[in-house]
């Protein structure tokens, strides 16, 4: 199965929207619009007595409260939203993708709980500096 | 029991009522305490504690208290202060009014828990009960009653629950009151009726200040109660299918969550047992080693540092 992604270094160059990313603790049976300005960001609340940095965030998902804090992706990175138009029914088929947005930061959220270093998803980016350090060509002194 | 806003607001009537009210964000709690009367600093005092809203689907719960000095208790009756659900709105308006007039006497304090707030607490990943966010609330009441030295003696506190063990617990808190948790609380004690009144105004005008942060413009929304059919007219009306109602309806409520069932998209929530990640297939059946043939080489299994990221190989390079 081959996998293509299209317009990706056309697109990234040319400026495109930087999208708001919110990843929530929970999956929606659903693929479409939603209205998070009105129903989402106006609630989302910063913490008191946190660092300025990178506060506490509180929000809240149809009456569950929700804990979060920014991601920023490390220096060099740009995250990408991929839309395909129409998945392949067999397994063997392409699969293609276009990039329609890139972002530069996601608000992660958990279910009533700070993200932390317990969070698997938030750890994932440590392996960006470890691959950095494994993975890149010795150069004698 | 802080109140954010800098220079102290004073509620007098209605209107300022309904003009703190749409101040205050309404997806926060809100306290209020009205100043403290001479009188009440001076001699001993009777507090009653009630509560508005508890049951509907709906809009915030408002706790409601009131104080006046023992002595000066005969007012009460001259206001009509008697059971608020007996009364009717326009009638229990005007004795908050009344009340509001009579500040050098007696003295009032609500707390407005927002619907959120309380779908928050039932929605957690402890379950804070409504039962126990009631008790917090009456408890601050006391508390601000006490710091903004008001000389309680006699407390009165109405009561959905077991009034034995709620007044226990009080009783534990404050030791030095005289602490009475009663059932219907509103109709015998005439200081529960105007906490009561003051509680059921405040939540009764909260609605009709209510400012959708959606921007849903809609002023009708009923009792709140599942059998009023505005309210069920507002639930299947207003309904995104993504994030289910506006903040204004407690969607910890059977019939909210019901209804979005029906009207909304299916959403998967985490459960509160699954949080901790116990190490898969630790426990191996007893029998598995009798068995004839020798276990296969151990598959390469990758490091913890990426099975803890749930990062694995998806390229074979």
């Amino acid at each position: 199965m081959a996998i293509h992604i299209h317009s990706g270094k056309k697109h990234l160059k040319c400026n495109l929207k930087e999208s708001k990313l919110q990843s929530v603790p929970f999956r929606i049976h659903a693929d479409c619009d939603a209205p998070v300005s009105t129903f989402f960001e106006p609630y989302v609340q910063t913490g008191k007595n946190d660092n300025d940095k990178n506060p506490n965030l509180t929000a809240s998902f149809r009456g569950y409260p929700l804990k979060g804090r920014k991601i920023e992706l490390p220096e060099g990175y740009v995250g990408v939203l991929l839309h395909e138009s129409s998945r392949p029914s067999r397994e063997k088929d392409e699969r293609n993708f276009y990039v329609v947005n890139k972002f530069k930061d996601m608000v992660y959220w958990n279910w009533d709980k700070i993200p932390s270093k317990n969070d698997a998803y938030l750890n994932v980016l440590d392996w960006i500096d470890v691959a950095e350090v494994l993975h890149s060509p010795i150069t004698e002194e | 029991m802080d109140n954010p806003k800098s220079d102290p607001v004073v509620i007098t009537n209605l209107s300022t009522l309904e003009s703190f009210l749409s101040e205050s964000a309404n997806f926060r709690n809100v306290s209020y305490i009205s100043p403290i009367p001479e009188v009440c600093k001076e001699y001993p005092c009777i507090l009653g504690i009630d509560e508005a809203g508890r049951g509907p689907v709906l809009g915030p719960m408002v706790y409601g208290t009131a104080f006046i000095p023992i002595n000066d208790q005969m007012l009460l009756e001259v206001l009509e202060c008697a059971d608020s659900k007996a009364l009717n709105e326009e009638k229990r308006d005007t004795i908050f009014g009344n009340i509001c007039e009579k500040s050098s006497k007696m003295g009032w304090a609500v707390e407005v828990i927002a619907p959120n707030s309380i779908c928050n607490s039932m929605l957690g990943r402890s379950k804070y009960s409504l039962n126990q966010v009631s008790m917090d609330s009456a408890i601050g009441l006391i508390r601000a009653a006490l710091d903004n030295g008001v000389k309680v003696q006699h407390v009165y506190v109405d009561t959905v629950g077991k009034p034995e063990k709620y007044q226990e617990y009080l009783k534990s808190l404050f030791p030095n009151l005289d602490i009475v948790v009663a059932k219907k609380a509103d109709s015998t004690y005439p200081i529960v009726s105007a906490a009561s009144i003051c509680a059921k105004v405040t939540r009764d005008h909260s609605l009709k200040v209510w400012d959708f942060v959606e921007g849903i413009d809609v002023k009708e929304f009923g009792s709140g109660y599942p059998g009023d059919p505005v309210t069920k007219r507002f639930l299947v009306d207003n309904c995104d299918p993504v994030f289910g109602y506006p903040q204004l309806v407690r969607f910890s409520w059977s019939t909210a969550a019901n209804a979005l069932e029906n009207h909304a998209y299916h959403v998967e929530f985490e459960e509160a047992d699954e949080d901790n990640n116990t190490p898969q297939q630790t426990s191996m059946s007893i029998t598995s080693f009798f068995k004839m043939t020798s276990s296969k080489t151990k598959e390469k299994t990758m490091h913890e540092f990426f099975t803890q990221r749930c990062l694995s190989r998806k390229v074979e390079l």
